[in-house]
């Protein structure tokens, strides 16, 4: 990569601060389609993003490239909107140098690796998927390395560089003229030891519970949500009202709630990247603020907000290191890096073993469609599964409405393992199980 | 540009044996500007310009993409060697349907590009509706994003493909936050054109229009009481009729889908009252109206459903060989960091003869659907529809609002439930995710369902 001083000192030119972030990707990745491997693809891109502040007024500018020349005429054009933008009056300054934790060490074989490798990763999946009346409808695999620069005129000045590999497969079932529903399931890993064989293990599994259709009833019921429905409930309904922004604009339900409780002693949740499963190792967030781990609930009793550093000077507290760059706006905004739900005491075969009648979630439907702003949710739980007397019995669709805050003390149990999600760059959550869920059934 | 392009499909016809080589470059000029509560938190000018190169050899994709051109070659040999690997690992070689080859150039139908108007004005027009939008007390927070780009799109391919494009569009999208006492609501508002430019906010979509919606979606949340869970008769409106067309019935339409979804056996079946037909075409205004796909085949308007009767599909050219038919520009790439894919452009039903009175007379108890917050769908055609604005059907009458709710039902057999059509039509923007980002519109009439749907 290339030096920055020399451009922030260009930059200074035109602007009272500035901050240029430079992001380099390279991803190897094979889809799988249809019981086969269908594109292999390699993609490398370079983007930039010039963020320049001059008498309060913001000018951003983005460009495709990394090169000296095209990044200093990214910083006129910047300069240029900054000029015929309206001052922000809340405007405070860019981030000053922190302190880093040590980085993790990453594994340069996802640097280099071919999309060859995946082919055979795929192949195999495909193989130990191919039983009678299964059909592999989707999948993929595939390796993302990436390297970032982030320098301001404060003299913050970090790079990064680390990767990670993922692989998935989508089976569905047909058998009988019956098709059952999408079913899913992943491994992501900071090296190429990917667990191909437990994921198309996990998947057959739950296609053959699939097959067998039970009917779920309108009622109050124990409900096991596994952890990638769980993710997606909690990302939508939940988790944006922990942000900092949320709290100055008074639209979090969160907002005089530090210190009391929104669920119980069994849920603790933090924010934190270099947590041993991570798999979005960051030292620093994308304004180059130190990353922490910052918790969130613990033991039940809501902890506090987190922050990137606009929101947090406008409210007179520190960063959290939560700033998260949308590359295609070049805006930051409040995000996560590694959520992490603590895990519990029991497995979740244990917690399954023990219910008499109730439902196993996999996945919701229309997650993305909760109410962030007062945690209602209306879900369709698919795939869903009928438990009975300790056993699963069959699939079961069902909706569920209701609201996240009066669902979280109903948390009875929490599985002891974990699983590491690649959703909003990294999670780490274990299955939850809530008693008297109110449910419609179909 | 196209010299540049031609000199190294030239190159990579001498040095490779590819049974076909698509390279297709962009450089596109966009302006962003987000305005969150009074300041502009995103106020950028972006450059995005690369190429994307897919090749086919020994019966496999390889794919690579690059935004540097002076790596062009490298990166075609790169895709080359791709197709060449994964061809190791496939039972089944793929074949492209045969196609017309085309040059051309597509004009932009735009009257007044966006980069023509200068960013103040673009500027002042979202401070506008913002503040058109706090009038009103209950909006305590508001999020205007703005998106709009132009520049080119050429594609070429050794098979003689090779279209120039002038790319433009404009996108809008509001998300605004009311509250009353200790009650939040929350509405989105979305409109964007291809085919329109400036004049989109001129004259289709004028700030007073926008805010006028918005206000009332969140007043309609805000005093909207919850529903009764159960199936009712439900009446629709076009952008939730659109949103069932698209998620529900739409994905299990697009080839790649339809071979592992029910309607896979129904092609042919009839499986909807005569008097529903559902197309995928270009529509006036529409946000995904193009007229060649990121293969150079020509756009054409299908019936995925007419007259009760599933009829056709939605083709890239590897899927059209597979099914035996003819390819009709489903084949869409978000960007040049992508392969094109087999998606949605305009999908829609088409209009009855009912009118909304007559929908509505005889009905009870009901409900009646006008607008979404998120969407989802399985292959199974299972759906889910986050309700951001409805009412109560009470004795033939619109009665109270109702508030964060959502509909859900299988699509297949919801289709069998239509009792009314109406005579009416409306369109609703949007943007599609199926691993790339496409823009895409959905509607329809008025429909009323007798059952198949579930609501609460």
């Amino acid at each position: 990569m290339i030096k920055m001083e020399e451009l922030i000192r260009f930059g200074e030119k035109f602007f009272d601060e500035l901050e240029i972030a430079t992001y380099k990707s390279r991803d190897a990745s094979v889809n799988i389609e249809l019981n086969e491997v269908s594109t292999s693809a390699l993609r490398e891109r370079v983007v930039t993003v010039v963020r320049g502040v001059k008498d309060k007024r913001l000018g951003v500018a983005i460009v495709d490239s990394g090169d000296k020349e095209k990044i200093k005429e990214a910083i006129e054009r910047a300069y240029k909107l900054a000029k015929l933008n309206k001052p922000d009056e809340k405007w405070v300054s860019f981030p000053e140098p922190g302190k880093y934790r040590e980085p993790r060490k990453v594994d340069k074989e996802l640097k280099e690796v071919s999309p060859d490798y995946f082919v055979e990763l795929a192949r195999e999946g495909i193989g130990m998927a191919s039983e009678e009346g299964i059909i592999v409808a989707g999948g993929g695999g595939g390796a993302e390395w990436g390297e970032s620069l982030i320098v301001n005129s404060h003299g913050v000045n970090v790079s990064q560089e680390g990767g990670g590999a993922f692989f998935y497969i989508e089976l569905v079932g047909m058998k009988e003229g019956k098709v059952t529903p999408g079913i899913f399931d992943f491994d992501a890993k900071l090296s190429l030891k990917l667990d191909v064989e437990s994921v198309v293990k996990n998947a057959l599994q739950k296609v053959k519970w699939a097959f067998k259709t039970e009917k779920s009833k309108t009622e109050e019921a124990k409900v096991v949500i596994e952890p990638w429905a769980v993710s997606s409930l909690l990302s939508y309904a939940l988790f944006p009202a922990f942000s900092g922004e949320r709290l100055v604009k008074g639209t979090t339900p969160l907002a005089n709630k530090i210190g009391e409780s929104i669920s119980n002693e069994l849920l603790t949740i933090y924010d934190d990247p270099l947590h041993e499963l991570s798999i979005n190792p960051v030292i620093a967030d994308d304004e180059g603020v130190p990353t922490r781990r910052n918790v969130i609930v613990e033991k039940g009793v809501f902890k506090g907000f987190v922050w990137d550093n606009y929101w947090a000077k406008i409210h007179g507290v520190e960063s959290t290191g939560n700033g998260k760059r949308n590359l295609s706006t070049g805006g930051i905004s409040i995000g996560f890096h590694n959520v992490v739900i603590e895990g519990g005491k029991k497995s979740l075969e244990e917690i399954i073993g023990e219910i008499e009648h109730g439902y196993l979630v996999s996945g919701f439907q229309g997650a993305h469609s909760s109410n962030p702003d007062n945690g209602n949710f209306a879900v369709v739980a698919n795939p869903a599964f009928l438990i009975e007397n300790g056993e699963v019995k069959g699939s079961a669709v069902f909706m569920m409405s209701g609201n996240v805050y009066e669902l979280l003390p109903n948390l009875y149990a929490v599985s002891r393992e974990q699983k590491v999600l690649p959703f909003g760059g990294s999670m780490v959550v274990p299955a939850m199980a809530f008693d008297n869920v109110r449910i419609a059934g179909k | 540009m196209e010299d540049r392009l031609e000199k190294a499909l030239n190159w990579a016809l001498e040095n490779f044996k590819a049974d076909y080589i698509e390279i297709r470059y962009e450089n596109i000029s966009k302006n962003t500007l987000e305005l969150k509560d009074g300041t502009f938190t995103t106020f950028a000018d972006k450059g995005q310009m690369g190429v994307a190169i897919r090749v086919l050899a020994d019966g496999a994709w390889g794919f690579s993409s690059t935004n540097r051109l002076e790596n062009l070659e490298k990166a075609i040999e790169s895709a080359y060697r791709l197709a060449k690997a994964t061809a190791k690992a496939k039972k089944e070689k793929i074949q492209l349907a045969e196609i017309k080859t085309y040059q051309d150039f597509v004009k932009s139908k735009m009257k007044i590009k966006p980069k023509e108007v200068p960013i103040e004005e673009k500027v002042e027009r979202l401070m506008d509706l913002e503040s058109l939008l706090k009038e009103d007390g209950a909006i305590k927070s508001t999020w205007l994003r703005y998106e709009d780009a132009s520049g080119e799109k050429i594609l070429i391919t050794n098979e003689g493909t090779k279209i120039k494009w002038d790319l433009n569009y404009a996108w809008q999208y509001v998300w605004a936050t009311g509250k009353e006492g200790e009650k939040l609501a929350a509405a989105r508002d979305e409109v964007g054109a291809v085919d329109y430019g400036w004049e989109l906010f001129k004259e289709k979509e004028p700030n007073e229009e926008v805010a006028k919606r918005v206000i009332r979606k969140v007043h309609a949340q805000l005093g909207g009481v919850a529903p009764k869970r159960g199936e009712f008769p439900i009446v629709a409106g076009p952008i939730v009729v659109g949103l069932i067309a698209h998620e529900a019935l739409g994905h299990l339409a697009e080839a790649d889908l339809t071979i592992n979804s029910p309607f896979k056996d129904l092609i042919g079946k009839q499986i909807a009252p005569e008097y529903v037909t559902m197309s995928e075409r270009i529509v006036e205004g529409g946000f995904g109206n193009d007229r060649y796909d990121d293969e150079g085949v020509p756009v054409k308007d299908i019936h995925i459903i007419e007259n009760g009767v599933l009829k056709e599909i939605m083709l890239n050219r590897e899927y059209a060989h597979k099914w035996n038919m003819e390819p009709n520009g489903h084949a869409r790439a978000e960007n040049y960091t992508y392969p094109p894919i087999i998606r949605m452009r305009n999908t829609i039903f088409e209009p009855g003869d009912w009118n909304f009175e007559e929908m509505i007379e005889d009905i009870k108890f009901g409900y009646y659907v006008v607008d979404f917050r998120g969407g989802q769908a399985q292959l199974n055609s299972a759906f889910q529809v986050g309700v951001q604005e409805g009412y109560m059907i009470e004795n033939g009458e619109i009665t109270k609002p109702i508030r964060d709710t959502s509909i859900s039902g299988i699509a297949i057999e919801a289709l069998k439930k239509i009792s009314a059509v109406g005579n009416d039509f409306g369109l609703e923007m949007g943007r599609c995710g199926k691993g790339q980002t496409a823009f895409v519109s959905s509607g329809g009439p008025h429909m009323r369902f007798d059952g198949g749907i579930i609501i609460g």
